[in-house]
């Protein structure tokens, strides 16, 4: 067991411990004590001791007024070291009052207690409406009104997204799209992962009208209820090129929110086969995606639920779990975060495989939302991040259609802007940061006031 | 069904699709259909057999493929 020692030691090695400009070390303070072995590579640590603010207090309580004396007969000297885990409570009573030692304390490991699969909800989407501006974005005019926003997923049960959101939302039935052979019409389908992602998706971009595309939905022998084909996704991205393509190339916007991936490589071609989809940009659909992106869309897609704290059981990727389109240099990839701030132990951490600089940022997951999935499980995996990030780029859009500020530059401007995390610069856990509306509401204003 | 690719004029159709690889009806995923990659190179996309792939391969056609066509789950909740 790791231990703190707290000596006494003559006042002048106090003084020495206590001076920046001089350099004690641990065997200046000790040679040695029984049964524990002194960590060499601590420096020692001079600690004041507290003393009662008012001459008449008591010497021995802390609940008062304390001043604290770093006087070299006063304080004291701390060292680290470890004792036998069979002799924790013979030494800790024993040690005191031997050598200069006044007490020994347990050093516990310090960390932070991660967000993983089975945690509840943190916080809820209030919180998240909180931290996304949502009021400061709707006064500057940008509540994805007129805007356009895909979501690809298992389909939209809008009486139950516009329930849990308490108003009203638009699905947009003409340009929804369905795979071959699904039943249901658009915003009809059950309760499940797609109206998690439309009702995050909405917490920003209220007014956005949403597309249902329901691509997870596709039947096929062999596939269960709720996964699909990426060839399913390929026919869907060459619908979403059709509806971009009507649109009047002045206000063109359309967001598509892709919370979904593949886990595993079983299912592809070995990176190097000329058919491969994780690793090869060459792909059908890492094209496709290439084209709706440079035709004008801003395409979003979650990095994955393969974080190395506390992967999903799925993931079966040895490494750079994030791969094919969800590591598209011309997507945003969407890592996630807690509303503290805390990436989520499952989010996937980078480099990707089409591009090393993987996830670009993160939003917010993990929260209580839809109740897609019960009473009281959150909104979870970066599969709510995602929409959580669409949305507000939708309410970007608003006011700045793809003619007026290129996917290309929005994706610069969001990972400008994020809120740096983790190492200082780039890192591969929060990528760029924390997604910050403050940041991004301010960036417009000054390309706004540098175009008048 | 396997997935490939071809090269068209814009705006081809399936009929088109078929004429110029020599394939039939039963070869193709006729449900899946033609899908415009990217449009203004002529990029489509079809579903066919694994013997039409085959075929095409063995009679030099000219076409890109089989490309792998993975399984895509939601990525949430975590399981």
């Amino acid at each position: 067991m790791r231990v703190l020692i707290q000596l006494r030691p003559s006042p002048d090695l106090v003084a020495a411990v206590a001076d920046p400009t001089m350099t004690a070390t641990t065997s200046d303070v000790s040679d040695g004590l029984p049964g524990v072995v002194l960590d060499q590579s601590y420096i020692p640590v001079a600690v004041p001791r507290p003393m009662p603010a008012s001459p008449t207090g008591d010497p021995l309580s802390l609940n008062q007024p304390l001043i604290y004396s770093m006087a070299p007969d006063e304080a004291s000297v701390v060292l680290r070291g470890e004792v036998s885990d069979d002799e924790v409570s013979t030494r800790m009573s024993l040690l005191p009052g031997r050598r200069d030692v006044v007490a020994v304390y347990a050093d516990p490991v310090i960390e932070t207690s991660l967000t993983c699969g089975g945690t509840p909800p943190v916080g809820d989407w209030h919180d998240v409406e909180r931290l996304l501006r949502v009021a400061e974005l709707r006064a500057e005019g940008l509540d994805g009104s007129g805007v356009t926003l895909a979501v690809t997923d298992t389909g939209i049960n809008a009486a139950h997204v516009a329930r849990r959101l308490g108003r009203g939302l638009t699905v947009d039935q003409e340009r929804s799209w369905t795979p071959p052979g699904v039943p249901g019409g658009a915003g009809e389908f059950a309760v499940d992962h797609g109206s998690m992602c439309a009702f995050d998706a909405l917490i920003s971009a209220p007014q956005a009208s949403l597309i249902d595309i329901p691509v997870l939905l596709s039947r096929r022998p062999g596939g269960s209820a709720l996964d699909g084909l990426l060839s399913d996704a390929v026919a869907a991205f060459a619908h979403l090129r059709a509806v971009l393509d009507a649109q009047p190339a002045a206000t063109r916007s359309l967001v598509v929110s892709n919370s979904w991936g593949s886990f595993s490589p079983r299912w592809d071609f070995a990176p190097g086969h000329p058919g491969n989809y994780s690793d090869n940009p060459a792909h059908p659909f890492n094209l496709i995606v290439g084209s709706l992106a440079e035709a004008g869309a801003d395409l979003l897609f979650a990095a994955g639920n393969c974080g190395r704290d506390c992967p999903d059981g799925r993931c079966a990727y040895p490494d750079r779990s994030i791969t094919g389109a969800n590591s598209h240099a011309k997507v945003l990839s969407i890592g996630g975060v807690d509303v503290n701030g805390e990436r989520v132990g499952y989010s996937s951490q980078g480099p990707g495989r089409l591009t090393q600089r993987k996830p670009d940022f993160c939003a917010y997951t993990h929260f209580a939302g839809s109740r897609a999935f019960g009473e009281n499980s959150p909104d979870s995996g970066t599969s709510a991040a995602c929409p959580v990030a669409a949305g507000l780029v939708a309410a970007i859009r608003t006011q700045w259609p793809a003619a007026r500020l290129s996917p290309a530059a929005l994706r610069t401007l969001l990972r400008r802007s994020a809120d740096d995390r983790g190492e200082l610069g780039y890192d591969y856990d929060y990528g760029y940061g924390i997604v910050d509306a403050a940041g991004i509401i301010g960036a417009l204003r000054s390309r706004a006031n540098r175009a008048a | 069904m396997v997935l490939i690719t071809v090269r068209l004029t814009r705006g081809a159709t399936m009929d088109l699709a078929l004429r110029k690889l020599s394939l039939t009806k039963e070869d193709v995923d006729l449900g899946y259909g033609l899908i415009p990659l990217d449009p203004d190179k002529g990029t489509y996309g079809m579903r066919v057999t694994p013997e039409a792939a085959r075929k095409l391969a063995d009679d030099g056609r000219d076409f890109e493929g089989p490309w792998s066509d993975p399984r895509i789950e939601p990525f949430g909740p975590p399981r």
